[in-house]
């Protein structure tokens, strides 16, 4: 059951950021499980970890989701490519 | 601006007409809503029933519409009426909104929209992902250029005089910039401790969060970035411009005076502050107490501006401004503020136990407090004034009592100053008016006989006046008198320069010049008493003005405070969710004492995670936060505030209507629960999902990202049924649902389909192959209405069914995720364009269409023509055709009567 209005999910990904980088610190995580290392409900952090996704935050593994979840991985930074 | 055609609507119906009329060499104008053409079908996977990409198609069609020599597009666009004028053309009012990016210099490089602190649904993934409030449309948007959401400004911005960007930097906060924050502060003034600690907050008294469970402590969010960045920075961390070579003085070293030497710094000029007291700050210093604002807060302020090169010349009292001049400087700002005080004008008022509020609190401000231990202090006054002195007396010792000749309602004082002075012990006589101070005969004060008021009609302040009560007097017994009844500027310190009869000096409000070229003032000095933050915005506005001057540039310009967009009204942003969940607001733990000892700071500041918490409570409420990031990174400084909508005017011969459809609302189906259960999505939403510039990176479930297995599809939600009022067939939702089975099947080649169906609708070239071959990729397709859909702990989804092909039983499957193939509802707004003349309306509100069976697109009105789905259900194909059918007949009327505008092109 949804328990909060999307608008109000999707703001709150600004404030998420810093968690969820921690969180994915010690490697990739699916949704579920960052969502318990947060105690936040998987709908929240997909909204969360998409957002970060589509700014080049985070990234998908390739070739997880065997068990039906993909596992993301913080992006590497500018610098990190370059060096 | 003339044209030949008006085309309303940028889609594939739209983008089609607009073509063939550029084609035969008309000029067009075509006006679309969104940011980028393309309309509904470039947010399409794929195309039925040829399974072709559906960028593929329209993309191209994009292009050439927008790139058209003989088409002018206006995205971004809306027309706000079309009425017939008298020679039988039509003129077309259309509002550009404002993008706040300047297209000929936006790259599309996306820096703005990474940088952006506010993240809102992304209306082109059907809310499904996140987007920022400077966006670019979609990744294949044409024109690719970015524009800022901007709802208009948000209440706490638009409440501030000092024109800080309060929403701003609450959202700088929320994204862990604090530094930033500050920056954006700092834009401002440099006293960012100080009012992030002083300030009375009218932010605060505006902030929609209000409305629900109490405002965002804006103010204290202020200081918290303010003791950040003091205690990991040295120096304010900004670099003025390059030297003008011009040289400024600034007599005072108050709000005002300090906020305009940092902004004239900032921009290179060579400031010199003259103030006559002995150390900086003006009443902020000998005025404010230390245990709301300590000096180390001050101190820390100003030398912001210090390290800018301001020099501060104290013990310099000025009084010819014009001998200034001489001394070098190119111009002057006053800013003396209200350093002269109200006399109480009864007898007795030189006794040396009467003291005005002001000499009260700096002589304690000094170290001079004088023995107060176990005394009887009346303040007279009720403004913030007499509060701060009559709880600085209560921390010197003494009994006080507040004497205020209204009642507490009328009180000017802060409520909440009056609140805390109450909670230190000091008590409130009101109605009483001061009429005598009484001594022992050697001088010394031992009483203040009051007469009592009541209250008459209100005064032109809007206050109730008060007025004597007749033969009623008290007298107070006490050993001191503090008199705190109104401060004034002292403008007759300044010979040369003009002052009303309230001694505030006289000044153009908007350029806050003089009669003297190159003198300009600002602050209390001008306004009479205000408070912190209208003394910064008048310094700001003064330090504009001043630039200006000293650069030959007319005084205009100050965006700032006179160019805001439109305060948001609460009720609008509330509006934006269905529902708002409740966050406990941080309330601030002062421990009052009831007989307070020391002046020690009194707020405790809040910690981070309390300065977090306050930031989720943010509603965004103008959109974007005016945060500026976006400006900061974007390498082509293509970002600008300014812009404002604009208004055109439009001379056209034809017009046709190509508006469009609208979605079935899902929620007006609990049964199926869209919007509670978050696996229940909508078929528009799966196009997104399978469409190569998906939201997720593959078909993902909304609850918890989990891969679907088990996939439904339900038919007609919304089309063919009279229990929403809509007995219409949807026409594409058979078609695009097959699509759907085998663009899913293709991209997750374990999951099961499985379709409720009533019945399928597959009449079109090649339709009835189409829906063989999802059979044949084995999707199944059961027959009959879904009665509803139930969720169970781990998100799946539970539909029960009529399984007519087998008796008709009532059935129930368990799915991972549930499509509701919505149907197409009339798009209202086609039918609000023309302000003089009814475009007539389908019995289902769709534009009419009177002689569809021989003139298809010809509307009721002459010259003005459909074309696509704003006359009803249409596919792509369809729609084309439709348009095709339209132009046609739009052309004709063209050639007789507008052909002087013709211009031959190439056709493509
Ligand atoms: C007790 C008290 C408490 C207040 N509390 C608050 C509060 O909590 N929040 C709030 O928003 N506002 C508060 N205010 C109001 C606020 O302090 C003023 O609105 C603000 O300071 C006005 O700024 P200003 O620069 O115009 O003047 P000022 O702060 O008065 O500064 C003027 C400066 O000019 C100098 N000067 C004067 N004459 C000359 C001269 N001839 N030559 C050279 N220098 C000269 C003065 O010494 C002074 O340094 C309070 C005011 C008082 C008195
Ligand atoms: S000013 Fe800030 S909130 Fe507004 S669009 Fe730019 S980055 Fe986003
Ligand atoms: S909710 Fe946020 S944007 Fe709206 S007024 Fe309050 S602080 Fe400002």
């Amino acid at each position: 059951m949804r328990e909060r209005d999307r608008r109000e999910i999707i703001r709150d990904e600004p404030l998420m950021h810093a968690p969820i980088r921690r969180a994915l610190a010690a490697g990739p995580l699916t949704v579920p499980e960052i969502a318990e290392r947060l105690g936040r409900t998987p709908e929240e952090v997909l909204l969360w970890v998409m957002g970060m996704r589509r700014y080049r935050q985070l990234v998908e593994v390739p070739d997880s989701g065997d068990d039906g979840y993909f596992r993301y991985a913080l992006a590497a930074t500018d610098e990190e490519v370059l060096a | 601006m003339k044209f030949d055609a008006l085309v309303v609507g940028g889609g594939i119906a739209g983008m089609e007409s607009s073509l063939k009329l550029a084609d035969m060499g008309f000029q067009v104008a075509l006006v679309e809503r969104q940011p980028s053409v393309g309309g509904r079908m470039i947010l399409l996977s794929k195309v039925f029933p040829t399974l072709d990409c559906a960028s593929c198609i329209s993309g191209p069609k994009m292009s050439s519409t927008v790139n058209h020599p003989n088409i002018t597009t206006f995205t971004t666009s809306e027309v706000e009426g079309i009425r017939r004028r008298e020679d039988g053309t039509f003129a077309a009012t259309v509002r550009q909104k404002a993008k706040f990016v300047d297209w000929a210099a936006c790259t599309g490089c996306q820096d703005c929209e990474v940088a952006c602190t506010v993240a809102v649904p992304d209306q082109f993934n059907y809310d499904l992902a996140a987007r920022r409030a400077a966006y670019i449309a979609f990744p294949q948007a044409v024109p690719k250029k970015a524009v800022l959401e901007r709802a208009g400004t948000s209440p706490c911005t638009d409440a501030c005089p000092a024109g800080i960007k309060a929403h701003g930097y609450v959202a700088l906060i929320r994204d862990g910039r604090y530094e930033e924050a500050f920056q954006l502060i700092l834009e401002a003034t440099p006293l960012v401790a100080t009012l992030g600690r002083a300030c009375y907050a009218p932010c605060e008294d505006a902030c929609t969060r209000g409305d629900l469970e109490g405002t965002l402590p804006i103010r204290r969010l202020k200081r918290f970035v303010a003791d950040w960045h003091y205690a990991t920075h040295e120096g304010p961390g900004v670099e003025p411009a390059a030297p003008t070579g011009r040289r400024v003085a600034i007599v005072g070293s108050g709000p005002a005076g300090l906020t305009a030497a940092w902004q004239l710094a900032r921009l290179g000029h060579g400031v010199t502050i003259l103030e006559a007291a002995a150390e900086p700050g003006g009443f902020l210093r000998y005025a404010l107490p230390e245990y709301r604002l300590p000096r180390a807060a001050v101190d820390a302020d100003i030398a912001n501006v210090t390290a800018l090169g301001v020099e501060i010349v104290f013990n310099r009292r000025v009084e010819d401004v014009a001998a200034l001049r001489a001394e070098g400087f190119d111009a002057v700002i006053v800013a003396t503020g209200t350093p002269a005080t109200q006399a109480l004008r009864i007898p007795g008022e030189d006794l040396a136990g009467v003291a005005s509020g002001l000499d009260f609190l700096r002589d304690v401000r000094e170290g001079r407090p004088g023995e107060l231990a176990g005394q009887k202090v009346v303040v007279v006054g009720g403004g913030n004034v007499a509060m701060d002195a009559a709880r600085t007396a209560r921390r010197l010792g003494a009994a006080v009592t507040v004497v205020y000749r209204r009642s507490r309602g009328e009180m000017p004082a802060h409520h909440v100053e009056a609140e805390d002075a109450e909670q230190e012990g000091v008590e409130f006589a009101f109605l009483l008016a001061p009429a005598e101070v009484r001594h022992d005969g050697h001088g010394r004060v031992t009483g203040l006989r009051c007469q009592a008021m009541r209250l008459g009609p209100p005064d032109e302040s809007g206050r109730r006046r008060p007025e004597p009560v007749a033969g009623s007097e008290r007298v107070i017994d006490c050993d001191r008198v503090i008199a705190a009844v109104g401060l004034r500027p002292a403008g007759d310190a300044f010979p040369t320069l003009a002052h009303d009869a309230s001694g505030a000096l006289v000044a153009d409000p908007q350029t806050l010049t003089t009669a003297t070229a190159g003198v300009f003032v600002a602050g209390d000095a001008v306004t009479g008493p205000s408070d912190i933050t209208r003394a910064v915005g008048q310094g700001r506005r003064a330090a504009h003005m001043l630039h200006r001057w000293l650069r030959g540039e007319p005084l205009e310009g100050f965006n700032a405070l006179d160019d805001r967009l439109a305060v948001v009204e609460h009720a609008d942003v509330l509006a934006r969710q269905r529902s708002h969940s409740r966050r406990d607001p941080e309330v601030s733990s002062i421990d009052f004492s009831s007989a307070p000892a020391d002046f020690a700071e009194l707020e405790p500041p809040l910690t981070e995670a309390e300065a977090l918490a306050g930031t989720s409570r943010c509603l965004d409420c103008g959109v974007c936060s005016e945060c500026g990031a976006c400006a900061r990174v974007c390498p082509a400084d293509a970002i600008h505030f300014e812009q404002h909508d604009e208004m055109l005017e439009l001379e056209v011969d034809t017009v046709v209507v190509a508006t469009g459809y609208e979605l079935f609302d899902a929620y007006q189906k609990p049964e199926y629960g869209y919007g509670r259960f978050p696996n229940v999505i909508t078929a528009t939403e799966m196009d997104r999902l399978l469409a190569p510039t998906r939201p997720f990176n593959t078909v993902l479930r909304p609850s918890d990202g989990k891969v679907p297995d088990r996939v439904a599809y339900v038919s007609c939600v919304g089309s063919r049924d009279r229990t929403v009022d809509n007995p219409l067939c949807s026409k594409i939702c058979c078609m695009y649902s097959i699509k759907q089975h085998q663009l899913i099947m293709g991209a997750l080649p374990l999951a099961d389909v499985t379709t409720h169906y009533m019945d399928m609708r597959a009449a079109g070239k090649r339709y009835e192959e189409f829906f063989s071959q999802g059979k044949d990729m084995g999707a199944t397709y059961i027959k009959g209405r879904v009665a509803k859909i139930e969720e169970k702990d781990d998100g799946d989804l539970i539909v029960h069914y009529e399984d007519i092909e087998n008796g008709g039983r009532v059935v129930q499957a368990e799915y991972d995720l549930v499509v509701l193939s919505v149907g197409v509802r009339p798009n209202p707004d086609a039918l609000r364009l023309f302000s003089e003349e009814d475009l007539a309306a389908t019995e289902f509100r769709f534009v009419a269409e009177p002689a569809a069976d021989h003139s298809p697109g010809q509307t009721s009105i002459p010259g003005v023509y459909v074309a696509g789905a704003s006359s009803g259900a249409k596919d792509i194909v369809d729609s084309i055709m439709h348009a095709g059918a339209a132009v046609a007949q739009a052309a004709a009327t063209l050639e007789h009567s507008a052909s002087r505008r013709r211009v031959p092109v190439e056709v493509r």
